[in-house]
Formats: structure tokens, C-alpha cells, sequence
């Protein structure tokens, strides 16, 4: 046990010692976190309208003026149809309205009336979203007669703060990513420096060395983790804690040890930083399209879907996206620890044995 | 320029490169990417997990749960368990959504009182909470539209969007996603595989063969980056043909246009790569200072999750400072507008991106140091 | 005016100055050789003049003048420089006519055939003939060397600098080196500065710096440098009184002795000038060993053991054994399978045939290793410390691993620091430090544990005069109060001496076991040991 020690200081001193690998990572926990977090916005925001209207009346100046901040932005005269495509061509103006001669006379007239709207759907989740948008303060400005109100709930996130939901899920990768390299290169740099050696002639059980080693690039990143949540998503992005702290810490400390796994087995296949450099990625790519942090899990190909039973970040994303937000109690999360534990205790057994038959 | 020196290094590079069998990564992390993604970011809602509660049963309310079965965008479940037990499915993850239904809601509804749809959504993934609840909010308002014109309750005419989507007529997501992803892919692999190759030979101590020849440091980069860039090259089209086979994604612009922006795009990249190894002293810190750098701004300023226009103040400058940006816009027109060389800010974006490259070199040519430290 | 003048050249590293304010000149065709103490500045003062380092004062080569690394751009194509350190300009997955392909057209050299058959020359001069696939990567620490010193040579520079180039070189290799260096200096006119730590090979050069603390505190031929220490040179004393230094059968004082004087060699500036300093090392005290050890008749018993890399065989059926309380020296050739067969007893390659006993227990796999580790010390060839570790703390990480009390460790650590004499260098990082001095404490870890078995592979490279001196008083003292036995390899044939038996190998073949006296008596005409071990060598290239 004192030689877990010895080696788990050792590398906790050899990591302080690079000031410019603290400056990254700690730039890793905090810009890099801040800069998804501020910069992502995927809800229709600043969305710029045009219009061309021929109609000339006060319908068209009656439907334009719902759309306002902060969705979008006060829409912009053309004089054409064709000035108007030409922006949008250009990226200009996202979304554009033509409103015909005869727009609000059939609509006064009990018919139906056509609006055009040309739609930049290259970005498609954008024109998507804003083309519903559209279509909503059409039926509501149609003034319906019926008294129905839809009282709407947005559970755990109200103001449906994109923000912190983005550093959250950005925090997760850089979590993912860190232990995975930062473990596999403890390894890899011994055989480059040729301490590989002298690690293999001292008299202590070579498991010990490994677990140390690795254990404290577990470590590493979970005080990384504690600085980001201290100084960046509480602070900056006002993300919820609706359940436990420590659930977090825990599940955190857990699918470390299944990404020092992967770490172990990426140090076992290379001989050099540049080649853990790229096997990582190879390697992470798959597990963070399967975790469901880009796609729901329930929307993908049925044989992905059942792949990602495999990827101990899905229920690391998931476990920790309720203890943030839905405030899940530890019962209810038992699945999502269930499965972190399960993968982290197989893949880490893997990587323990890939790199111990090194030794 | 002593051409010899340079193909000297260069040829040495190569050989690197395929002993450490790293051009197996060359080939493979830019398509595994690219097919990965592809197929793996939906952006749209679909199948989202809705739980009805109808407490009604009535003519309408079997009318509305109807229509929030027949639609791809939702997956519906109508049942009959309290709203607490509903509410604890959201929290443990089960359905996305609940609707409440209220008892009496078509009698209300018809006498013209008033009534009420609870509707609860799970908002901790926000984008998708939202434009859940925009289409569940959307669903239940075409029906009243349908019901009002029925029992002849309006008298003005309907407006009806007759939208037109240029140059992605489908909606799909591929369209939309795929041209994004090679401008982060071209963005990310070739600048990784740069930022190891100067500081790799500072730690090994080969600089010193840099160092102690007369060959200057503007050769040493291009000897560098010239190998790489031949290699990366290939990708263009192999994501071209991934894109244009794989993913259907059409083509409608100058193939010359695609592949000389790319070629531009992919300099600009290896240089940014060899700029890190330059000041980097570790290969560690070179390495994960790349992926933070590259991957991060390659999503985000891709315009492939939200368009620049539509960005914040500050983000929007940042996005202006990263390729990226640039090389998308003209990478969706080869793709899916096609004005190609016609379009004046296609001209001026590829001249900014050669101003990158340019500074990016020079940046690197001028900080790398043929001393020691 | 001469070719090459060095002005008042000083060398900063942040606050430390390595070498103040020192001028010299060279002309056409000399040889100008670098001798000092590890850490004296001639590393320093090679980097200033090869333009790679920021200087003050001034350098002047054939009229051009340059004083800083910016300026010395235009001379680069007439200079080579070979840093210090065992194949650290080559390319692990390159081959050996790669890397000479390479070197070549970096240099821009026309190959024609006059530079083919130097080619040729070089590589046979170098025994790298029949290895020109072989990748760098897998080459012996004396080929790695010798390969990138016949890089440096390849496009006849005007002006060589070398740092070290023969450290872990064979010696037959090196008379042929010295054969190219002198060769090209009267055909090419070359200037060729070289530092090394082999005084024989000081004694070939035309002029000779003898460096200290950053300063040439002496120079001049070979002869007028043997004269000044003449007078302070004496045949050794069983006794020697105090500030007296004794080593390799003479004793050096600066008082006058009662005894005859003896014949000096260069080795004698060094233990001269640590007099005139005070800075003699401290006699070596070895206490008792802390823990009791019974230590079995052989120690290590090798039969047959064959060692094969694809068809290539590195050992080939060796049979050597080991008795406690022997030192036995390992000599041969670079590429004889030298370090090869450590690495097997070490367990760090697999045997591929044969059998091994080591402290009474066989070996057949590495179990069987687990509890003979802590009774085994080690030196590496390419000695591998911890870089981001200061020198303190990769001495108390070894003495924590081998589970030593801290206590006994620090006393240890201190102990070794001050008798080898890197206790200055305590807290710098082994990047910082000469190579001298990173092998001096390699050797203080590997004996920290108190080990009952040194395996030393080439401790001693690089390593200057005075701490050598220390370093065998030590193994001595060592086998005497502990009766530990030690497996030593070597390339300074004089050392070779100081062991109770050696070992020739060639080829992967074993061809010589016997006692240095023993082969004396074989050789009557030999006049040092270098002489017998050239004999075995010589003549078959």
C-alpha cells in the first residue's frame, strides 16, 4: 500500500511540474467549458427574417410584429423577391416572408391565403425549429375563438437554459478525453524516456504501479472537474444542482476508472505519444456517438441502439443530466451507476491486463 | 530554396509516417469520423416519448391522442396513470414529455369556457425540450384550428405557410450535417498529426540535425508540412465521395471550387498544427492543447449546430477568428447552393483563407527558434 | 590571422554561466581537443561556436564574423556538430543507409562516385557494413554513436565540432575514428574541435583546453601539459598520507613525497587540479551492510544462453558464471552482444535457449524474478532517469520503491551525493546536467538498496576522470565489506584492470574468460590491457 503512495505522488509531482500541461488542462476545465457553454445555442436566437410585401397592408405588419427578440431580430424590408433571395444565398438572412398582393384580401374574405416563406435549410435544425415557430403565431394570431389554454411546463431547466446544458455535456467530453490521454501517455512516456526499464526491475508488485498510476490521472481530473464546476458552471451558467453533489462525485470517480481502462489498453497498443494521440481518438469517437450526447439514444438505428448499451459514457451522460437537472434520487439512479460500475470494472480489468502483460 | 534539402526531409517524414504505421490514422480517423457523425447527429426531433393522460375520453380528446400517434415526431403512450407517477418517468428518464388531458375537456371546450392542457416537458437536454414543446404546443393548436373551421367558429380566412426550403428541399439532416462535418474533420486530423511532429524531434533531440545545417526555417516548416498535406490531401475526395455516395448528399456547385478551397483549408490546418509544436516543449501539452483547440470551435463555429448570423456578440467575433467559419460557408455552397465562383464573398472568403495560411506560417516560421533553449 | 578566433565568448543559461569570457584560436588542419570536469562548459562553449546558442563575445571563422546563432546562419553549411548523448540525432525507424541518404542531401552533397566509395569507407571504418538495414532504433549504444558520427562527417565539413563522439565506443572503433579524423584534417584542412573523456585520445591532439568552472584553466600540447604535473606525479603509496589523490597505480600530491616520481598522463590534470582547488572528493567510507545478506557461492551461473533477433543471433550460447565477491568485466566490440546478455539476466528480453541460475534459484519465467529484485542493482547504458523529477527526488522515488527507511535513505542519498560528488546538483532536473553527472547518480540509485548483484552496463561512459577514480574505489570497497558481486561492461580498457576476471565476447560468441593476469602472462608484449583486447579485435575488418 506505501507503493501506492510513492507512485501516486510521484506522478502527481511529475504532472505540477509541467506548467504548461496544468495551463492546459486547467484550460480545459474553465475557457475551453465557457467558450461551448457561452457560444451554444441551439433554440432559434437571432434568427434574421426578411420580407418582401406586396401586399401593402396591416396583416403582414400585423404577423411580422410577433417576431421580436430574442428569437429573432426586428425583420428586414426587401424591395424584391429576388433581392431577397439573394441574401439568403449569402447567408444574410436566414428565413424570408413573401407577402402576395392578394394576402390579406382573401384572408378578409373568409378564403384561403398563402404566405411564402423561403427557408435557408442548410441549417436544418435552425429553419426547422423557427418554420414551428412560425406556424404557432399563425394559429395564435388567428385569435381562436376557443378558450383553450395550453399550460406548458418545462420541467428542471425553465427558461430552457441551453448555457449550462451545453458546458455540462462539454465538461463530460473533456472528462472523457483527459483520462483517456492523459493515463495512456503516464505509460507511453516511460517507454519513450526508456524508464520503462527501471519501472519493470523494482522489487513491488507491477499491479500496484499500475493502479497508482492510473489512479492518479483519475484524480487529476476529478479535481478538474470540482474547479470547473466552482468556477465556471455554477458561477457563470447558474446550472442547477437538483440532486446530490457527491451522486456526481461518485459516478464521476466511477467512469474515471472505465476511461483509464480505455487509457490502459490505448498505452498497451502504442510506442509513442503521437500514436496515442490518434488511437484515442479513434477509439473515443465511437463511445461518444454512442452515449447519445449528439442524438437521442431512442432515435438511433436499432442496432446502434443496443451497441450503446456498451458505452459506459451513455449512462454517464444520462446519470449525470438527472442528478443536475431532474434531481433523481440515488435509487433511481442505481441503473446508471449499475452501468458505469459494470463497464468500468470490465474495461479497466482489460486495460489492466493489456498493459500488465507488460510488465 | 534548396529543393533537395526539403525533399530530403520530406522523404524521411514519409517513411516515418508508414513505419509507425501512423498513415493507417491518416486514412482512418477522417472517414471514421465523418461516417460516425453522419449518421449519428440528428438534430430534428423525432420519436420523442410522449405520455398522454386522458382524463376526458371524449370525442376530441380520442381526436387529439390520435393525432400525437400518427405523426413520426412522436412516439405516443395513452394511459391512465396519475399525473405524480407520470411526472416520475419524466425524472427518471422514461418519456420526454407528459399532456394532461383535463376531465371534461370537450364539453368545455365546446360550451366555450374555459380549459386548460397541462403539458410537461423534459427540459434538461433544452434544445430538444424546446422544440418538443413548440411541436406538441403546434399538434394541439391545428386540431382547435381544424375543430373551430368545423363547428364554423371563424369567420376570417386561414393562413396557410407554403414554405419553400431552398436547397435542402427534404429537411435532411444529412445535407445539412455532412459538408459541416469534413470542414471539422479537415480542421481536426491534420492539425493532430502536425502538432506532434517538431516537438516530437525537441524531445528526442533530432532538432539538433535542424539546429546545426544551414537549412532555414522556412524549409524546415515546409519540409514539415509538405508530406502531410499530400497525404491529407487524398481525404478531400475520399470525404467527397462519402458524402456525395454514402450520404446522397447533392452537389450542385464547382467540384474545382470544393477541391481548391479544401486544399487551402487543409495548409491553414497543418499549419495551426505546427504552430502549437512550435511553442509546445511537451508532446503531452501539444497534444491535448490541439483537440481543445481544434475539436471545440470546429462544432461550435462549423455552422452546423447554429447558423453564424444568428450568433451573440462575442461569439460571433470569435467565430469570425476561426477558419472554419469560412471554409463551411464556401464548402454548403459547393454542395447545396452552387454559385461557386459567381458569388463575390465566396471570393473574398477564400482569400481570407489564404491570408490565414499565410499568417499562420509566417507565425510559426517566426517563432520557431533555431537555437536552444 | 588565424581561421577560427574565439573572442571573449561567455555562455548564459537564465542566471547560471556556463563558460566566461573565453578566447582562443585554431588553424587549418589542428585538432583541438576539449578536456574537463562533467559540467566544466565545454558543451556550452561547442553549442556557442556551432551558432545553436545565444552568446556574448565574438566568433570569427575564415573572416566571417558572427556573435549570435542568427549570424552563424551563412557558416552553417561548412560546419558538423555532434551533440552530446547516444544517438540522439537519429531516427528511431530509419535504417542506417537511410539516415546516411538523409544527412546527405540535407547537406546538399552530389553523389557522385568519390562520395560513394567515402561512403563506403566511412561505413567499414565504422563496422556498419553488414548493419546498413538495420533501423536505429535497434542498434547497439556504440553504433548509435558511431553511426552519427559518420553522419557528421559525410559532407567533409570545414569545420567539425564534437562533443563526446567515442563515449560507449569500442576501442578498436576509436583508433579508426581517430585514423578519419586525421585523415580528413590534412586532406580537407579541417579544423576539428572534439571533447572527450578518454585521455588517450587527448594525447593525439594538436593543442589541448583543459576546461573548469567555465574557464580553459590550462592549455597547450600534450607534452607541455604532462610537464606541468610531472613534479606532482609519484608511483602509489600503500598509505597515502591526506590531500593526497591515489589512482591507477600513481598518487598525485602537491607536497613533495618521499617516493619516486612516476611517468604522468593526462588523467593527472584532473586529480592535479582538484588538488590545487581543494576539491578532492571525500575518501569513500562504506559502513557495514544494513541488512544481512547470505550470499551463495555463485552468484549467477549462465549456460548456453542463445539470444536471437529474427536470423540474427545476439548471443550465442553463452556459458559465464558469476562468484560472490567478484567483479567480472564484460568486454567486446559494439554490437557483441554486450548488453543483450544483461538484459536477459534482468529479465528485460526473454532467453531463447539456455538455462540460468541466478542467486541459487533458476529462472524459467518471471516469477521466479520477483524476489531476487531486490537484490539486484542496475545501471542502464542509456542510464533513464525520471526528467520531470529533480536529481533529490529520483533518489528518494528509487529509495521508496525498494521499501528503504527513510531514514537510511536520506543518509544514503547524502552519503553518495557528496562521495561521487554531485551533491550540487541535488535539486536541478537531470535534463539540465551533463551526461557525466546523470550517470554518477544512476549509479547511486542502483546501489541504494544495498544489492547483492551489480549489473553494470557501461557505468562509467562519459563520466570524467576524478569521479571514475571514485566510482572503482567505491566498487572495490563495496565488494571488499559486502562481498558483492558485480557483472561490469566497459570501453576504457585501463578500467578492464581493476577486475578480477573478464569476459570477451565477438559476435555473440564467447572467446575469452580468464584472469587480467592470466592474459598478461599470454601477452607478454602488451603494454596495457588495450593492447590485449586489440589483438582479439584487430586485423578483422
Amino acid at each position: 500500500m506505501k507503493i501506492f503512495f510513492i507512485v501516486f505522488s510521484k506522478e502527481i509531482m511529475s504532472f505540477m511540474r509541467s506548467l504548461a500541461l496544468v495551463s492546459v488542462v486547467l484550460y480545459a476545465f474553465t475557457v475551453d467549458i465557457y467558450i461551448a457553454g457561452a457560444g451554444m445555442q441551439i433554440k432559434p436566437r437571432n434568427v434574421i427574417i426578411g420580407y418582401v410585401d406586396y401586399s401593402g397592408g396591416g396583416l403582414s405588419k400585423k404577423i411580422l410584429s410577433h417576431f421580436h427578440q430574442p428569437a429573432f431580430i426586428t425583420p428586414k424590408p426587401f424591395l424584391s423577391r429576388q433581392k431577397l433571395s439573394q441574401a439568403i444565398f449569402n447567408k444574410e438572412v436566414l428565413v424570408g416572408f413573401i407577402f402576395n398582393s392578394d394576402f390579406e384580401k382573401a384572408y378578409r374574405k373568409g378564403q384561403n391565403t398563402n404566405l411564402d416563406v423561403l427557408i435557408d435549410a442548410t441549417a436544418a435544425s435552425q429553419s426547422l425549429t423557427t418554420l414551428a415557430y412560425l406556424q404557432n403565431i399563425i394559429f395564435n394570431f388567428e385569435k381562436l375563438k376557443i378558450p383553450l389554454k395550453i399550460k406548458s411546463h418545462k420541467l428542471f431547466n425553465q427558461n430552457a437554459d441551453n448555457h449550462s446544458f451545453m458546458a455540462l455535456t462539454e465538461l463530460l467530453s473533456v472528462i472523457t478525453l483527459l483520462i483517456v490521454i492523459l493515463t495512456a501517455i503516464v505509460f507511453v512516456k516511460e517507454k519513450e524516456d526508456g524508464t520503462w526499464d527501471i519501472m519493470l526491475l523494482m522489487p513491488v508488485n507491477p499491479k500496484m504501479v499500475i493502479l497508482a498510476k492510473s489512479t492518479s490521472q483519475v484524480l487529476i481530473v476529478t479535481v478538474g472537474v470540482i474547479l470547473s464546476l466552482g468556477f465556471v458552471l455554477f458561477p457563470a451558467f447558474n446550472t442547477p444542482m437538483n440532486g446530490s453533489f457527491w451522486n456526481f462525485i461518485l459516478l464521476t470517480l466511477l467512469y474515471g476508472f472505465s476511461s483509464a481502462g480505455i487509457g490502459l489498453f490505448v498505452a498497451a497498443v502504442s510506442k509513442d505519444v503521437m500514436q496515442v494521440a490518434q488511437f484515442s481518438i479513434v477509439i473515443m469517437m465511437p463511445l461518444i456517438f454512442l452515449s447519445g450526447a449528439w442524438t437521442p439514444i431512442y432515435a438511433m438505428n436499432p442496432i446502434f441502439q443496443n451497441l450503446s448499451l456498451f458505452s459506459p459514457l451513455r449512462y454517464y451522460i444520462e446519470g449525470s443530466e438527472s442528478i443536475f437537472y431532474r434531481g433523481t434520487s440515488f435509487v433511481d439512479l442505481l441503473p446508471y451507476f449499475g452501468g458505469v460500475t459494470l463497464l468500468g470494472i470490465v474495461l479497466y480489468l482489460y486495460g489492466f491486463t493489456k498493459i500488465g502483460k507488460l510488465f | 530554396m534548396k529543393l533537395n534539402v526539403i525533399k530530403a526531409y520530406m522523404k524521411k517524414e514519409f517513411k516515418e509516417l508508414y513505419r509507425t504505421k501512423l498513415i493507417i490514422m491518416v486514412y482512418l480517423m477522417p472517414s471514421m469520423i465523418l461516417i460516425l457523425f453522419g449518421f449519428g447527429i440528428r438534430m430534428d426531433v423525432s420519436h420523442a416519448r410522449v405520455q398522454i393522460i386522458d382524463n376526458d375520453k371524449s370525442k376530441i380528446s380520442q381526436m387529439l391522442s390520435s393525432k400525437f400517434e400518427h405523426t413520426k415526431y412522436f412516439n405516443a403512450t395513452i394511459s391512465n396513470i396519475s399525473e405524480n407517477s407520470a411526472l416520475k418517468k419524466i425524472k427518471q428518464a422514461k418519456t420526454d414529455a407528459v399532456i394532461i388531458i383535463p376531465s371534461s375537456f370537450e364539453k368545455n371546450l365546446l360550451k366555450g369556457a374555459k380549459s386548460e392542457i397541462g403539458v410537461f416537458v423534459d427540459a434538461a437536454f433544452p434544445t430538444r425540450g424546446t422544440t418538443i414543446e413548440t411541436y406538441i404546443q403546434g399538434t394541439i393548436l391545428s386540431l382547435v384550428q381544424e375543430i373551430s373551421k368545423e363547428k364554423g367558429l371563424s369567420q376570417k380566412g386561414t393562413i396557410l405557410i407554403n414554405n419553400r426550403n431552398l436547397f435542402n428541399q427534404a429537411m435532411r439532416d444529412e445535407d445539412a450535417i455532412v459538408p459541416g462535418l469534413i470542414g471539422l474533420v479537415l480542421l481536426v486530423a491534420p492539425a493532430i498529426l502536425t502538432a506532434l511532429l517538431i516537438v516530437k524531434e525537441k524531445e528526442k533531440g533530432t532538432i539538433f540535425n535542424f539546429y546545426a545545417s544551414s537549412i532555414s526555417k522556412g524549409e524546415f516548416l515546409l519540409a514539415k508540412l509538405l508530406p502531410v498535406f499530400i497525404l491529407h490531401s487524398l481525404n478531400i475526395f475520399i470525404l467527397f465521395l462519402w458524402a456525395v455516395y454514402l450520404f446522397d448528399v447533392p452537389f450542385r456547385g464547382s467540384f474545382f471550387l470544393y477541391w481548391i478551397a479544401s486544399e487551402l483549408y487543409i495548409l491553414i490546418s497543418l499549419s495551426f498544427g505546427l504552430l502549437v509544436s512550435v511553442i509546445a516543449k511537451k508532446q503531452i501539452v501539444a497534444v491535448v492543447l490541439t483537440i481543445m483547440v481544434t475539436i471545440i470551435p470546429g462544432f461550435l463555429y462549423s455552422g452546423i449546430i447554429m447558423p453564424i448570423s444568428s450568433m451573440d456578440g462575442a461569439s460571433q467575433i470569435e467565430a469570425h477568428m476561426f477558419s472554419v467559419m469560412y471554409y463551411n460557408h464556401i464548402i454548403y455552397d459547393t454542395f447545396l447552393i452552387g454559385q461557386g465562383f459567381s458569388s463575390t464573398k465566396i471570393l473574398f472568403y477564400l482569400a481570407i483563407l489564404l491570408f490565414y495560411f499565410f499568417t499562420l506560417f509566417t507565425a510559426g516560421k517566426f517563432l520557431l527558434k533555431k537555437e536552444m533553449r | 590571422m588565424a581561421d577560427l578566433e574565439i573572442r571573449n565568448v561567455s555562455v548564459k543559461y537564465k542566471k547560471l554561466t556556463a563558460v566566461s569570457d573565453i578566447s582562443f584560436v585554431a588553424n587549418s588542419g589542428e585538432i583541438i581537443g576539449f578536456i574537463g570536469a562533467d559540467g566544466a562548459g565545454k558543451s556550452s562553449l561547442m553549442h556557442a561556436i556551432a551558432g545553436i546558442i545565444r552568446l556574448s563575445g565574438e566568433i570569427q571563422y575564415r573572416g566571417y564574423t558572427y556573435k549570435s546563432p542568427q549570424e552563424s546562419e551563412k557558416i552553417k553549411s561548412q560546419i558538423s556538430f555532434m551533440p552530446q548523448g547516444i544517438g540522439l540525432v537519429l531516427y528511431g525507424t530509419l535504417s542506417v543507409s537511410e539516415h546516411l541518404d538523409f544527412f546527405a542531401d540535407i547537406r546538399d552533397i552530389k553523389k557522385d562516385t568519390k562520395f560513394l566509395e567515402y561512403k563506403k569507407r566511412l561505413l567499414h571504418m565504422s563496422g556498419l557494413t553488414d548493419f546498413t538495414n538495420r533501423l536505429a532504433q535497434n542498434l547497439s549504444g556504440g553504433m548509435m554513436q558511431k553511426l552519427s558520427l559518420i553522419c557528421a562527417l559525410l559532407h567533409r565539413p570545414k569545420l567539425l565540432i564534437l562533443d563526446e563522439p567515442t563515449t560507449g565506443v569500442d576501442p578498436l572503433s576509436r583508433l579508426e575514428l581517430w585514423d578519419i579524423l586525421d585523415d580528413i584534417r590534412q586532406k580537407e584542412g579541417t579544423i576539428i574541435l572534439v571533447s572527450t573523456a578518454y585521455m588517450q585520445e587527448a594525447a593525439k591532439m594538436d593543442r589541448i583546453l583543459l576546461f573548469d568552472e567555465g574557464e580553459i584553466i590550462a592549455q597547450g600540447t600534450n607534452k607541455e601539459l604532462l610537464e606541468s604535473v610531472r613534479n606532482f606525479t609519484y608511483a602509489k603509496m600503500d598509505k597515502p598520507p591526506d590531500d593526497t589523490i591515489s589512482f591507477d597505480k600513481k598518487t598525485y600530491s602537491l607536497k613533495s613525497l618521499s617516493i619516486q616520481h612516476k611517468e604522468p598522463n593526462l588523467e593527472a590534470l584532473f586529480f592535479v587540479n582538484a588538488l590545487k582547488k581543494n576539491k578532492t572528493l571525500p575518501a569513500i567510507k562504506i559502513q557495514e551492510r544494513q541488512s544481512q545478506e547470505k550470499i551463495p557461492q555463485i552468484v549467477m551461473r549462465a549456460e548456453g544462453i542463445t539470444k536471437r533477433f529474427g536470423s540474427f543471433v545476439a548471443n550465442d550460447h553463452i556459458n559465464i558464471t558469476l562468484k560472490s565477491g567478484e567483479i567480472l568485466g564484460l568486454l567486446g566490440a559494439n554490437g557483441a552482444g554486450k548488453t543483450t546478455f544483461i538484459k536477459m539476466l534482468l529479465g528485460l528480453y526473454s532467453i531463447d535457449e539456455g538455462k540460468l541460475m541466478l542467486l541459487d534459484k533458476a529462472i524459467k519465467n518471471s516469477n521466479d524474478r520477483i524476489n531476487l529484485k531486490s537484490k539486484i542493482g542496475y545501471v542502464s547504458q542509456h542510464f533513464a532517469l525520471y526528467n520531470d523529477l529533480s536529481v533529490r527526488e529520483n533518489l528518494m522515488y528509487f529509495a521508496n520503491m525498494h521499501k528503504i527507511p527513510i531514514d537510511a535513505a536520506l543518509n544514503r542519498i547524502k552519503k553518495y551525493s557528496y562521495e561521487l560528488g554531485f551533491d550540487e546538483y541535488m535539486d536541478k532536473f537531470p535534463k539540465e546536467l551533463p551526461l557525466g553527472v546523470n550517470q554518477r547518480f544512476s549509479i547511486a540509485a542502483a546501489l541504494l538498496h544495498e544489492p547483492v548483484v551489480l549489473f553494470l552496463d557501461e557505468p562509467t561512459s562519459g563520466v570524467d576522470t576524478l569521479a571514475r577514480a571514485q566510482f572503482w574505489q567505491i566498487l572495490h570497497k563495496l565488494k571488499t565489506k559486502w562481498g558483492i558481486s558485480i557483472l561490469i561492461t566497459t570501453h576504457y580498457m585501463s578500467e578492464a584492470e581493476y577486475c578480477d576476471r573478464v569476459v570477451l565476447l565477438k559476435l555473440g560468441k564467447k572467446i575469452v574468460d580468464d584472469s587480467v593476469e592470466n592474459l598478461y602472462k599470454l601477452h607478454p608484449n602488451a603494454k596495457s590491457f588495450e593492447d590485449i583486447f586489440l589483438t582479439y579485435f584487430k586485423g578483422e575488418r
